[in-house]
């Protein structure tokens, strides 16, 4: 349960029970304030949640499946920024990417960190999206849809098992955003990696075979919003 | 996991790439530090290079470390053996009564003839105003100061002769001393007629002059006293000019009134004190100032780039990690910001000294570092940079990522 309270406006994200098998492509649709970041940050482990009950990642299922509400109270945040680094993709809105790396950098950016300085496989993720003309590039140099491509290749260059878009073509024009998740679709299909998106843009996510996260949204009063998020695959 | 090495070697890169992608902004910074710097070191390259000129003469001259006893006492070996044991005594021998200190001298081989009359100062090894020369010897070699010589006219290896008269029991006697000029003393050594002799020589024109005999210069006369013997006097140098003043303390506290030139080392000392708690007072609000503005810009870097790092997180580096940013950065900052300033400092030296050329002479310095106090500057800078980036250090470890993430 994640709460926020600022200027007298509450929130409050419930997640009574949310189970995401291996290999799943899941969306939260919602439009924005209905907690669609914090539900992809808790995902992601890099949101406190202000209390837990079970929080369990199993990254594969022949792995032991690690405590995260655990991790979260005893304080361990390097184990789970050493877990995200292993296992987590992150796509932003904007790509988030790094101004003062070329595209080559900023996509072996996370495949270095894990793996130290070694092989160059920004090459084929940027033919794999289509960008490899850009790979010397620095991202200010970029259209948006391009950086919304580096950002995927950044997120995928590590062999994640969970990649996590936080509405990823919502600054994109529509042809844009449709082939870009289609890329994505593809790639996460073919590598077998767990896809979770957030968007606003329903339509787009059930036509790329996306799942939809169900949830209600309470609204008490004009200050108070409550999330209540469930999902058992 | 992973060696933390390579990932440690990951954010430098970062951080060293980030600073040359914003080289505005960085060089910004270094020119503010440089600014703050240059002047603190030219500031204390003059202090040095001033109270080291005034300093050098009185540290080169051995008379402002003679420690004069003002009168006459008497001393046996146990004080001048524990004398000489300090640590801050570089020298010290035991002086006769100065009635007995004297011989009239003629040198032998020319043909003047000339007879003059010397003072007896006591020596030994070491003698510090004889430092290079050959030390007096036994009861044959002797230093001649530079009067006594020029009215001679002898120099190094010449031979002299002695002559000391006594009366003993009604009637005159004279004996004479061969000696050999084992070296001519400097100018600044003694300024008027007087020779440099060893300690036996000393004991023995006393002892003649009292009467006694002198057994190994074959001189009769009453027998030696038996016991300790005592001296009127002393020559005592220190160690070092920053040791007089507790040297003469101490022998005032023993009853004996000595005169030095404690005075003049002070008076330099006190004015080395004064500039230094100016010119440190000057550093400390110069020091001040630039580590709050310096922090200040760091704290508002961390805020303009949450996002990076708030993606840097999110990419799995861990919190421990991202902290070295603003560090690093600071103290890439610093180490420029000293380089510049160091360049420009020797631009502003040569200019001082060739404008002050005339006033100090002889080629000295008005203002001057040593390659210490360089290294010590860039270590204070770097320390003062690393302090003023940990505050924002502290902020970036506790920004909340997601926040971070969703502003952008």
């Amino acid at each position: 349960m994640k709460r926020y309270e600022a200027g007298g406006a509450r929130f409050r994200l419930d997640i009574p029970e949310l189970v995401i098998a291996p290999g799943a492509k899941l969306a939260f649709i919602g439009e924005s304030g209905s907690g669609k970041s914090t539900l992809l940050e808790l995902l992601a482990m890099i949101l406190r949640p202000d209390s837990s009950g079970q929080y369990t990642f199993q990254p594969r299922s022949t792995d032991e499946p690690h405590d995260i509400a655990a991790a979260w109270q005893a304080g361990d945040v390097d184990l789970l920024a050493d877990l995200r680094s292993r296992h987590i993709g992150y796509v932003l809105q904007y790509g988030g990417l790094l101004p003062y790396l070329t595209v080559r950098d900023n996509i072996n950016l996370s495949r270095r960190l894990l793996h130290g300085r070694g092989d160059d496989v920004a090459e084929h993720w940027a033919t794999r999206l289509r960008i490899a003309a850009q790979l010397d590039k620095r991202p200010a140099e970029l259209s948006i849809g391009q950086r919304q491509r580096v950002a995927i290749a950044r997120a995928l260059a590590h062999d994640p098992t969970v990649l996590i878009a936080d509405e990823p073509t919502a600054a994109i024009d529509p042809l844009n955003a449709e082939r870009i998740m289609e890329l994505m679709v593809g790639l996460v299909d073919e590598l077998g990696v767990t896809l979770i998106v957030a968007s606003h843009a329903h339509g787009l996510m059930r036509h790329a075979g996306l799942r939809m996260i169900d949830h209600h949204i309470e609204t008490s009063d004009h200050n108070s919003m409550h999330v209540t998020v469930s999902h058992a695959a | 996991m992973r060696p933390d090495v390579s990932r440690l070697r990951l954010v430098v890169e970062l951080a060293l790439r980030e600073f040359v992608h914003e080289r505005v902004m960085s060089a910004c910074f270094v020119l503010s530090l440089s600014a703050v710097l240059l002047p603190l070191l030219v500031l204390f390259g003059l202090k040095f290079g001033i109270i080291g000129n005034l300093l050098e003469p009185l540290k080169e001259d051995p008379r402002y470390r003679q420690i004069l006893p003002a009168g006459s006492g008497s001393y046996g070996p146990d004080w001048f053996a524990a004398m000489a044991a300090r640590a801050d005594v570089a020298f010290i021998v035991p002086r006769t009564r100065a009635i007995a200190a004297t011989m009239r001298l003629r040198a032998v081989d020319t043909e003047t003839g000339r007879i003059i009359s010397v003072e007896l100062i006591p020596s030994a090894a070491g003698d510090p105003v004889l430092s290079g020369l050959e030390p007096p010897q036994a009861y044959a070699t002797v230093a001649l100061s530079l009067d006594a010589a020029d009215k001679l006219g002898v120099s190094a290896g010449d031979a002299v002769e002695g002559i000391l008269t006594r009366t003993l029991g009604g009637e005159q006697q004279t004996v004479l001393v061969p000696l050999i000029v084992g070296a001519v003393a400097p100018a600044a050594a003694f300024a008027r007629d007087g020779m440099f002799v060893a300690h036996e020589l000393l004991m023995a024109v006393e002892d003649f002059r009292d009467g006694r005999a002198v057994a190994p210069l074959g001189w009769s006369g009453a027998a030696a006293v038996d016991g300790p013997r005592y001296f009127a006097g002393f020559r005592l140098y220190a160690r070092s000019i920053d040791d007089v003043a507790a040297l003469r303390e101490g022998l005032m506290n023993q009853g004996i009134d000595v005169r030095s030139r404690v005075a003049d080392i002070e008076l330099v000392k006190t004015l080395d004190r004064n500039l230094s708690v100016v010119f440190w007072i000057i550093a400390g609000i110069a020091a001040v100032g630039y580590g709050l503005a310096f922090g200040s810009s760091v704290w508002a870097n961390v805020d303009r780039k949450r996002l990076e790092f708030g993606v840097l997180r999110l990419t799995g580096f861990r919190t421990s990690s991202i902290v070295w940013f603003p560090i690093l950065q600071a103290m890439l900052t610093g180490a420029l910001g000293w380089l510049v300033a160091t360049l420009f400092f020797f631009i502003v030296q040569a200019g001082l000294n060739a404008l002050f050329a005339d006033t100090v002479g002889g080629g000295e310095s008005v203002c001057m570092l040593l390659p210490a106090h360089f290294i010590l500057a860039l270590v204070l800078t770097l320390a003062a940079a690393s302090v003023a980036a940990a505050s924002g250090g502290r902020r970036l470890a506790k920004l909340e990522p997601s926040l971070a993430l969703r502003e952008a």
